[in-house]
This record gives C-alpha cells, sequence and structure tokens, in this order.
C-alpha cells in the first residue's frame, strides 16, 4: 500500500461508543459513509460534485465503531488506480468546530474513477478508509 | 435531454452524422461552449483594465525590455503564428532548451510554462524579461527603462495612476502585470468543432452535418480508444497539469530537463508566486493551488500538458520541438515506447496502433479545432 506522506494534523477525537448513524450529523446535506473495520468516516465534498480540474474541500468526521483508541492524526489523499498515481497537491487537514475535521487542496486533474482514502492512525496502527468517486 | 441527443445522433447517421452513444455526447459537449466567460485575475489589480491592456499590448512589442533593446515578447509569440514562434526551441538572445508555447488563451492556465514554473500571468511575464537565454533583463534594468523613457511612463502612470515607483521590483511587477491584461485579452475563435459540440448540444441536425465526416471519427477515437480526452480535458483541450509522454528529455550531453520537478522547486522559491508579496488578491484564495502543491519524484520529465486549440498553427510539437507535424504528433502516441516512461511513474499511455486511415481522422479531429482569431 503506497500511504503517501499526505499532510495530517494531531486529532483529539471524542471517544465515541460506536453510534455510527450519528456520526457526522453535523455535516449538512448529503453525506457519504465508509465503515472500517474499527472507525467509520462520514464526508460530504465541498463542493459536491467534484469536478475535473477544481480545487475541492472534504469536510468529515472519524468516528470509532465500537470502543477504541482516539485517533491521532487522520491524512486524506486521494489515488487514480488504474493510472498508478495520486494527486499532485498534498491536502492539509484542520480540526473544525465540534468532531468536523475538513481536507483542503484536494484536485482530481483527470476524469475517471479515483479513490478518496482516510488513513486514521490509533493506537499504533493505520487503518485505511477508501471511497470510490466517478469523475466524468 | 442527453437521450434525445443520442437519438438525434442514430437518426442523423445517414446524412453526414456519426452514432455517438450518451456517454460519447457528455463527452463531447464537455469541449464546450467556447469562448468561456470572460473572467479577471484577483491577483493582478490591473487585470481586465481597458488602459492596461493597451499599455500591455504596447510592452509586448517592445524591444527596450531586454537589456540590448532587441528582443520583445513578441520575437517568440508571433500573431501570425498563433503566437508560437515556429521553432524547433525558443530563441531569444541565446537559444532556448524547450519550444516557444502559445500564449494564445493563456489566462485558462493554472500552471504557466511547460514546467508550471509560474503560478499567475504576471509571474510568468516577468520571468522572460529576466531570463539571460531570453531578453536578458533585470528588474533593475527594466524599472530604469521604464522611469527613462517618458512614453513608457506616462503609459505607467495612466495605468496604475502615479509616477513609476522607486521600488525597482514593484516597478517590473507592475510592468508584467499589464502584460498579463493584454495576454488575457489573446483568445482564440470558434471553430468547425465548436459548431459541431453545439449543434449536438441544441439538437441541430442539419448544422452537425456540416462538420466533416473525417474529424467526427477523429473526434470518437479522440473520446474512446484513443482516450486523449484524459488530459486534454475540457474546453481548452488541456486538465492544465503534467505528464511524461515519453519525449526524451536529455537536452546534451550531461543535460536533463527535469521538467515539473524543477518547476516546482522554481516556483517554491519565487518571490513573485502568489504566495508573495506581489499577489493583489489579500484573501490569497488564488493561491490554493500554489499552497497545496509538491514535488514527487515522477514529476521529473513531465511537462505540462497543451491546450489544443489551434495546435495545427502551432507546429512544431512537445516540449522540446521534437515532432514536425501533427501526424508525427499522432503516431508518437499510436507506437508510443512504452520503456521510454519512468518506470514507477503513472500508467496512462499504451500504443494504440491506430491505422493509417485512423491517424489521418485523428489529424483532420485535431485540424477542426482551429481558428486564427485575433
Amino acid at each position: 500500500m503506497n500511504v503517501r506522506a499526505a499532510a495530517c494534523v494531531a486529532l483529539c477525537l471524542p471517544l465515541y461508543t460506536g453510534i455510527a448513524g450519528a456520526c457526522g450529523s453535523a455535516l449538512s446535506g448529503p453525506t457519504r459513509t465508509v465503515d472500517g473495520a474499527r472507525y467509520t468516516v462520514v464526508f460530504k465534498t465541498v463542493p459536491e460534485p467534484v469536478k475535473v480540474g477544481t480545487h475541492f474541500a472534504v469536510d468529515f468526521a472519524v468516528c470509532p465503531r465500537a470502543p477504541a483508541e482516539t485517533p491521532s492524526a487522520v491524512r486524506v489523499d486521494a489515488n487514480m488506480p488504474a493510472h498508478r498515481h495520486g494527486m499532485n497537491y498534498r491536502p492539509v487537514v484542520t480540526a473544525r468546530s465540534g468532531d468536523l475535521f475538513r481536507a483542503e487542496g484536494l484536485l482530481f486533474h483527470m476524469p475517471g474513477r479515483w479513490d478518496l482514502t482516510f488513513d486514521v492512525d490509533a493506537g499504533g496502527r493505520t487503518e485505511r478508509l477508501t471511497s470510490t468517486l466517478q469523475l466524468e | 435531454m442527453v437521450g434525445a441527443l443520442a437519438a438525434f445522433g442514430a437518426a442523423a447517421a445517414p446524412e453526414g452524422v456519426l452514432t455517438f452513444s450518451d456517454a460519447e455526447i457528455r463527452k463531447i459537449l464537455s469541449h464546450g461552449p467556447w469562448p468561456p466567460p470572460a473572467a479577471k485575475d484577483p491577483s493582478n489589480r490591473v487585470s481586465g483594465n481597458a488602459a492596461a491592456i493597451a499599455w500591455g499590448e504596447t510592452l509586448f512589442r517592445e524591444p527596450r525590455l531586454s537589456v540590448d533593446r532587441t528582443v520583445s515578447c513578441a520575437s517568440c509569440h508571433q500573431v501570425q503564428r498563433s503566437f508560437a514562434d515556429g521553432l524547433e526551441k525558443g530563441q531569444g538572445l541565446a537559444p532556448g532548451d524547450r519550444n516557444t508555447p502559445s500564449v494564445a488563451n493563456v489566462r485558462l492556465n493554472r500552471w504557466f510554462g511547460w514546467d508550471g514554473a509560474g503560478d499567475s500571468l504576471w509571474a510568468q511575464s516577468l520571468r522572460p524579461m529576466l531570463d539571460p537565454r531570453e531578453m536578458g533583463s533585470t528588474v533593475s534594468k527594466v524599472a530604469a527603462t521604464v522611469r527613462a523613457n517618458a512614453d513608457l511612463a506616462r503609459g505607467y502612470r495612466r495605468v496604475f495612476g502615479a509616477a513609476p515607483p522607486d521600488d525597482d521590483e514593484a516597478l517590473a511587477v507592475d510592468v508584467a502585470k499589464a502584460l498579463a491584461a493584454f495576454q488575457e485579452t489573446i483568445e482564440t475563435g470558434r471553430t468547425p468543432f465548436d459548431e459541431f459540440r453545439d449543434a449536438l448540444s441544441r439538437g441541430d441536425r442539419a448544422a452537425a452535418a456540416r462538420y466533416p465526416l473525417a474529424a467526427q471519427r477523429g473526434l470518437s477515437i479522440f473520446i474512446g480508444k484513443g482516450q486523449c480526452d484524459v488530459c486534454h480535458v475540457g474546453p481548452a483541450f488541456s486538465n492544465g497539469e503534467f505528464h511524461d509522454v515519453g519525449v526524451p528529455h536529455f537536452i546534451a550531453a550531461g543535460r536533463v530537463d527535469a521538467g515539473r520537478y524543477d518547476g516546482i522547486g522554481k516556483l517554491k522559491a519565487s518571490r513573485h508566486n502568489l504566495l508573495g508579496p506581489y499577489n493583489d488578491d489579500a484573501s490569497r484564495g488564488t493561491a490554493t493551488s500554489t499552497r497545496h502543491v509538491e514535488a514527487q519524484h515522477r514529476n521529473f520529465g513531465e511537462f505540462k500538458v497543451p491546450s489544443l486549440r489551434n495546435v495545427a498553427r502551432t507546429a512544431p510539437y512537445m516540449h522540446n520541438g521534437s515532432l514536425a507535424t501533427l501526424a508525427d504528433a499522432v503516431r508518437h502516441y499510436s507506437d508510443i515506447d512504452e520503456n521510454r516512461l519512468h518506470a514507477d511513474g503513472e500508467r496512462i499511455l499504451k500504443p494504440l496502433n491506430l491505422t493509417d486511415a485512423e491517424r489521418a481522422d485523428l489529424v483532420a479531429f485535431l485540424e477542426s479545432l482551429d481558428n486564427p482569431g485575433r
């Protein structure tokens, strides 16, 4: 797994007890949910939909699916598996109000399938959660 | 609407319009409309200013901005050659290493130059004045020239509302901003492809049928088996980013053109980038790309995807001008040598193995992107 050294931010996430339905409830508008083994990410892109060649941000929440370690960091990145390349830009994650975070500086420079990845560091392990976006 | 267009395409096939699927029609429509709406550059306070455009046009042809008063922007960006020069490699005060890119439609770029070392049109306009092989001047000499020549000083005052400042760098940047204001107006006109695209959009079968079948077949390859539109995206036919397309980047023995990799380094080091003091956009919202771009190993030997509008007028092709004709460029992609691509780079290109007829059709399509404009 090629984890690019994307920018990260130390997080002080609340230790949820695993009610995935409440995760990201503060996000307005349609959201997408990605479930991993230990964590759930709920996110939306800003703007939505993503357009080729236009910078966008990702607003998201990270929630443990069961009692689990508080994540120490989250990185957001994206790649095109079919083309074997990532973005040309390094996103930066910042904490927002409550349990929300924003990744800024993303740009998809080609149409096609992109895998948006959230790497959650906790307890000395990294869990990668991936959501697929298809751009025309 | 798209469904109706597909039906239109199918019905029109016997009368000169190929059948395109819904997905293909969406792809075709994505390459327009043309021209795109005008937009001011917030990083340049004289963008869109009529006086700046007029003065910038004068400066564009002004050889006094070069160190020996022999070279101007127009020396290489020639209007009769769609603002390129027709040479394999640029020739200012000395031979360059790269082909001169056209500045037509240049305002639509995110990055400027083959390596994207510039993040604004005004920063890119300053660079050639200071390059020893192009105009060979310095910030101080550019500033002194404007101050010392009454016509240039008058032009400055007319645009900026004050006498040329004492700060050499600020004055030179302002000169570049006037040059940028002019270049933002250099736009290619509508093309046969645009007429076809718009006819498809409004379901005008008779108008669409006027687009030559060879160009339609070439368009079908462009958005189909060729996958050219993966990089040549949108109305300008460029995603504005950088790729390794298997063109050798050796300049001469012991000299390599690192392309985008070096471009990012130059960008980050420049005082004239959009994160620096000369960006007139106080919000720095224009600096998002500059703030987030990072050099990666695969950027070595990558060069910018050029726009294809008026491409038939800007031979020779590629960053080093190594391909003489459009037919050569099409053959390059048809027969591409994968061994020339980065072993650890992206995997986008593969030999298309186009037939002679398919290559000819693709050239016909590229030639249909032509209009001399201004």
